[in-house]
């Protein structure tokens, strides 16, 4: 029967995958490992074949049934004594933490497209004079908007802005065309924001009335990208609107999210403003005069009450943030975990200086690539949400980005610290074999504590489970002398 | 017994699978829908844990059909008490094992 048909192509496909992955099975199981799966590839084939059933379809599924050669192959290679203990010695490995990191921080920068809102805050033009405008009222507490009557009165009467607009953002709308729908970030605004941006549609013009103006990616989700399709009615809510521009690929407005711009003259009751201020005015003057227009013209009173920023600056503020987090988890951290200035000097004076500073490069070097890490997934993860929680505040940078970071920055220490005190003091590799010591009945019914190992003998880590009011030392290193090398040279 | 609580439902429908009478790898991955990526190591680790048992079927019969001889699993008695006790876990273990045979 065997030598009646020659065995097709994917059968010898499938048999040449088989070889190849009994490379990795150990010598002792190999030829039992290869018996077994070329047989059960013969008389899958023979039976579909004598059934009259074997065709193109069936020869696929024969080779993707035989993927599972490879996982196989890898069950036996893994579990090997040998390479068991090379996974074992390479977790612990202060390489892999690092590179894990660093792993992690690639993996961001693919999932967010090389980090462009990083690349938004180093590309910053220098002269910029754009600011935002918003009310925090003396009372009441929290920022608010402003009513949707000043920008008209300081366009009219400021001599030191140049253009003003108020907006109002929101994701509560669903935006749909014949097309596509999305819920993208809904900007209602007027006109004239476009001339404050200094922005100019790449197709269409800007609706002097009422339209709707998309950014490129809301373009390609509603429009599906058709520049004929220009003109085409979209619905906001319960509104129908006519698209009337296109913005270019490169523009955003506070964030990359995809953004529809519902224009309106009067876009909203209350609304955060947006203004081009002339060359060389300060915060200062201009909240002079903005508070004497409004106070002349329109009946607010705004004394105290303006906040006011440049883009620049409020688009840097989640740098300051993270700054300012980081530097407030480093000190908590440090005085949670009872860790001193006198600690590191009494540990240079005592120890090797070059096992100390290694130790100290490591940290640093792990805080450095975890707080990269944290960052940079805030800043392009939380932006978004944090410009629609937080629109009726400072757009740029709410509340939710201070928190998270602060949270993210004491993660950040409090794992460098615990992963510190878990290493090795002289290779760094990750302590192992834990051991319960004393006795359980001399202390409250419970082990006096536990003790770790390094397993190149380097030291053992002694951790009391119950520490006395004497003695502030949660832990203790114990170096092994020489004598102790032979027994682990032994165990390896 | 103490793996019982350990079985996740695609070893469970692995062992009922072979107590149903499937006794090939490739039978078995007809029979329960599985890639053959996770029957082989699963059959290999509920071996080594004492729940099947494998054995090549007699050469002579092999070669006397001309055709290369087969390894085939059987469960154990190890294996039919955590079976008892994976069908109380999951009730329709049996069922689904049987209707994905049938299909």
């Amino acid at each position: 029967m065997s030598g009646a048909v020659k065995p097709p192509r994917s059968v010898r496909v499938c048999n040449l995958m088989v070889r190849v992955a009994a490379q990795l099975v150990p010598a002792a199981q190999r030829d039992d490992w290869r018996r077994e799966w070329l047989a059960e590839i013969w008389h899958r084939w023979q039976f579909l074949f004598y059934a009259g059933v074997w065709d193109h379809r069936q020869s696929w599924a024969l080779m993707r049934n035989c993927l599972g050669v490879f996982p196989d192959a890898i069950w036996h290679f893994a579990l090997q004594d040998p390479v068991q203990e090379r996974i074992r010695g390479w977790a612990r490995s202060p390489w892999t933490c690092l590179g894990a990191l660093a792993g992690a921080l690639a993996v961001v920068a693919l999932a967010t497209g090389g980090f462009p809102a990083m690349r938004q805050l180093v590309s910053l033009p220098v002269n910029d004079r754009l600011v935002f405008i918003w009310l925090h009222p003396t009372a009441g507490g929290g920022d608010k908007e402003l009513p949707a009557d000043v920008p008209a009165a300081w366009a009219a009467h400021s001599k030191l802005l140049e253009s003003v607009a108020g907006f109002h953002i929101s994701r509560q709308q669903t935006v749909s065309s014949r097309f596509g729908s999305a819920r993208p970030l809904v900007i209602a605004t007027e006109p004239v924001l476009f001339q404050v941006l200094g922005v100019r549609p790449v197709l269409g013009a800007i609706p002097s009335e009422s339209g709707v103006v998309l950014d490129q990616s809301a373009w390609k989700t509603l429009c599906h990208g058709n520049p004929r399709l220009l003109g085409c009615q979209v619905v906001l809510g319960k509104r129908v609107y006519r698209v009337a521009a296109i913005l270019p690929s490169d523009f955003y407005f506070l964030t990359r999210h995809s953004s529809v711009f519902m224009v309106n003259r009067w876009p909203a009751d209350r609304v955060n403003i947006i203004a081009r201020v002339k060359p060389g005015v300060s915060i200062e003057r201009l909240d002079g005069e903005l508070v004497r227009i409004s106070e002349d013209t329109v009946y607010y009173f705004f004394k105290g009450q303006l906040r006011m920023s440049f883009v620049k600056q409020a688009l840097l503020t989640p740098v300051y943030l993270f700054a300012i987090a980081l530097g407030v988890a480093g000190f908590l951290c440090f005085w949670a975990a009872h860790i001193r200035l006198r600690h590191i000097f009494v540990a240079f004076r005592t120890v090797s200086r070059r096992a100390v500073a290694r130790r100290a490069a490591f940290f640093s070097l792990k805080v450095v690539l975890a707080s990269m890490l944290t960052f940079a997934a805030g800043l392009e993860w939380s932006r978004p949400q944090s410009a629609v929680l937080f629109s009726s505040r400072d757009p740029a940078s709410g509340p939710f980005l201070l928190w998270l970071y602060i949270l993210m920055a004491m993660a950040v220490f409090f794992w460098a610290v615990a992963d510190q005190r878990a290493r090795c003091r002289v290779c760094l590799r990750l302590l192992c074999f834990p051991v319960r010591i004393g006795c359980p009945g001399c202390l409250l019914l419970d082990w006096s504590g536990t003790e770790l190992l390094c397993t190149e003998g380097h030291g053992v880590l002694h951790v009391p489970h119950l520490a006395p009011s004497w003695d502030e030392e949660s832990e203790r290193w114990i170096s092994l002398d020489e004598s102790w090398k032979g027994l682990f040279a032994q165990t390896k | 017994m103490s793996g019982s609580a350990k079985l996740s439902h695609t070893a469970a429908m692995i062992l009922q699978t072979l107590d149903n009478g499937c006794n090939y790898g490739f039978d078995i991955m007809d029979a329960t829908g599985l890639p053959s990526g996770t029957v082989y190591p699963a059959l290999r680790r509920m071996e080594s844990e004492g729940w099947i048992s494998s054995e090549w079927e007699p050469e002579k019969k092999a070669l006397a059909e001309q055709r290369p001889a087969r390894k085939y699993y059987r469960i154990t008695r190890a294996g039919s008490e955590i079976l008892e006790a994976s069908q109380q876990r999951y009730p329709l273990l049996a069922k689904l094992a049987g209707a994905k045979a049938r299909r």
